[in-house]
């Protein structure tokens, strides 16, 4: 097990520099994460049903200027990983699933507060930065921006470890002890989630021609499942 | 007073650099540090044996910076020029700060409409639906959907912003990426609609079904409450942390 720890160690603060201080070529999104914490820990497929959910749900919040968006790189380790982990128990059910989604909004908000401490320690860094050119350093800007990328790459390490920690936690501890019938009742909140990501899709792509679509595509493709369900 | 022309390896590393402009995103000077590294090879170049005004013009790059980062290769490709400029003695110093002030605002505005308010959805979208049929297909979908725009805009940014500031701009306005950003709005918009009529017609069919259009109503207008929750600031995290109380009360029943 301690392997699969190092490397969700490892793979995680590549995926939260790729969230906001390298590259940003969407390695952090949480389909791809959570479906990597999911083959790490045994279920690629597990995580990443989770992480198709996961995906859309932050969308809403952009990260516009200072604003910090929750940590949904985060949310998606724990769910990756609780998924693959009660998938190997007593089995990703509708109350499981329903419960891994809702608990990572713990992780989103804790990676979130992680996220404000590493930018304020990167104004040290930053303020160390020109004092040192100011003296006459240039190579101190190489130096500090490799401190800010060692900086996030750390606590993307940590969080990940965490994260996943707490994911193993919850589907070898917590939901074996929820019963069917508790798991079976919290899986009456299941339709909801998918649809505030979909809502958070909606919220973002807003203008006077796409409420029509949207709207329209729902109702087709709502259509077209009950059809072939039926013909099935 | 003679600058060093500007070689291709330094233009080369300059473009490799900016992948890091938020390397040590800070909340005072922002990208200030990530836009120093990025553009300190052509310093040094362009001030070869001038330690004093390589000084100079590191701080200039040190001020304030924040912008969408795509984006920001633009700015970085004319401040480039500027600086090239101001090592020839043909250039004022200040104007490599104005220019930068006068561009990084809007081309924020710009950026963050189009990358994460109109692409990412759509990949992150196209990716989720996919995901349905196979996990694989589903990342490869938001891989590939986001970064052929991604790395192609930042590449024609930075091509555009090496030929000079007055190049920068005009080529903006050419981008025309307010219509861009239009037409990926409304590929989202149709996506996600996908995406909630799946699930939708999947909890249907595995629940009643029957009273089929009450229940494509009672789902529309979920999403469309969300939707106005997310317009008036609520965020998801907070409509989640309801529902997991809510979960928390039905276990406790």
């Amino acid at each position: 097990m301690a392997w699969r720890f190092l490397l969700v160690a490892v793979v995680g603060a590549g995926c939260y520099l790729d969230r906001t201080a390298a590259c940003q070529f969407m390695l952090h999104r949480p389909l791809v994460v959570a479906s990597l914490a999911g083959a790490i820990f045994g279920n690629l497929s597990a995580g990443a049903q989770v992480g198709a959910v996961l995906e859309l749900f932050y969308l809403a919040r952009l990260p516009v200027g200072a604003s910090i968006p929750p940590d949904d790189t985060g949310a998606a380790v724990f769910a990756g990983s609780a998924a693959a982990g009660v998938s190997s128990s007593i089995g990703l059910d509708a109350g499981s699933f329903t419960a891994v989604l809702l608990l990572s909004v713990l992780a989103a908000e804790t990676g979130k507060l992680a996220d404000r401490f590493v930018r304020k320690v990167n104004g040290r860094i930053a303020r160390l930065i020109v004092e040192s050119v100011d003296r006459g350093d240039v190579q101190a800007v190489e130096h500090g921006l490799l401190a800010g990328l060692t900086l996030f790459a750390v606590s993307g390490a940590a969080l990940s470890l965490v994260f996943s920690g707490a994911g193993v936690a919850v589907s070898k501890g917590l939901l074996p002890h929820v019963g069917p019938s508790g798991r079976t009742g919290i899986a009456v909140l299941l339709p909801l989630l998918p649809l505030v990501g979909a809502a958070s899709v909606y919220s973002c792509s807003r203008m006077e021609k796409t409420s029509a679509a949207f709207y329209l595509t729902m109702a087709l493709v709502f259509g077209a499942t009950l059809f072939f369900a039926w013909a099935a | 007073m003679t600058a060093a022309a500007h070689s291709p390896a330094c233009k080369g590393k300059v473009w490799l650099r900016q992948f890091l402009l938020q390397g040590c995103w800070n909340y005072e000077g922002m990208q200030n540090v990530g836009f120093a590294y990025a553009i300190l090879p052509a310093l040094r170049e362009f001030y070869a044996g001038r330690p004093e005004e390589t000084l100079k013009a590191v701080k200039r790059q040190l001020e304030f910076f924040n912008t969408q980062p795509a984006l920001g290769a633009v700015i970085l490709g004319a401040t480039v020029r500027l600086e090239e400029r101001v090592a020839r003695g043909e250039g004022d110093p200040r104007a490599v700060g104005t220019f930068k002030v006068g561009m990084m605002g809007s081309l924020g505005a710009i950026g963050d409409s189009f990358f994460w308010g109109a692409l990412r959805p759509m990949a992150s979208a196209a990716g989720a639906l996919l995901a349905l049929l196979h996990p694989l297909a589903g990342i490869a979908a938001l891989l590939l959907l986001y970064n052929a725009s991604h790395l192609r805009i930042r590449l024609r940014c930075y091509k555009a912003g090496m030929e000079g500031p007055e190049r920068a701009v005009s080529w903006l306005k050419e981008a025309a990426l307010n219509v861009k950003t239009e037409d990926r709005k409304m590929a989202a918009a149709i996506l996600g609609g996908a995406y909630a009529g799946v699930f939708a017609g999947r909890f249907a069919v595995a629940g009643t079904g029957g009273g089929s259009l009450l229940l494509f109503l009672l789902f529309a207008a979920a999403v469309h409450l969300f939707a106005v929750l997310f317009r008036k600031a609520v965020s998801p995290s907070e409509i989640l942390a309801v529902l997991l109380i809510t979960g928390g009360l039905i276990l406790c029943r």
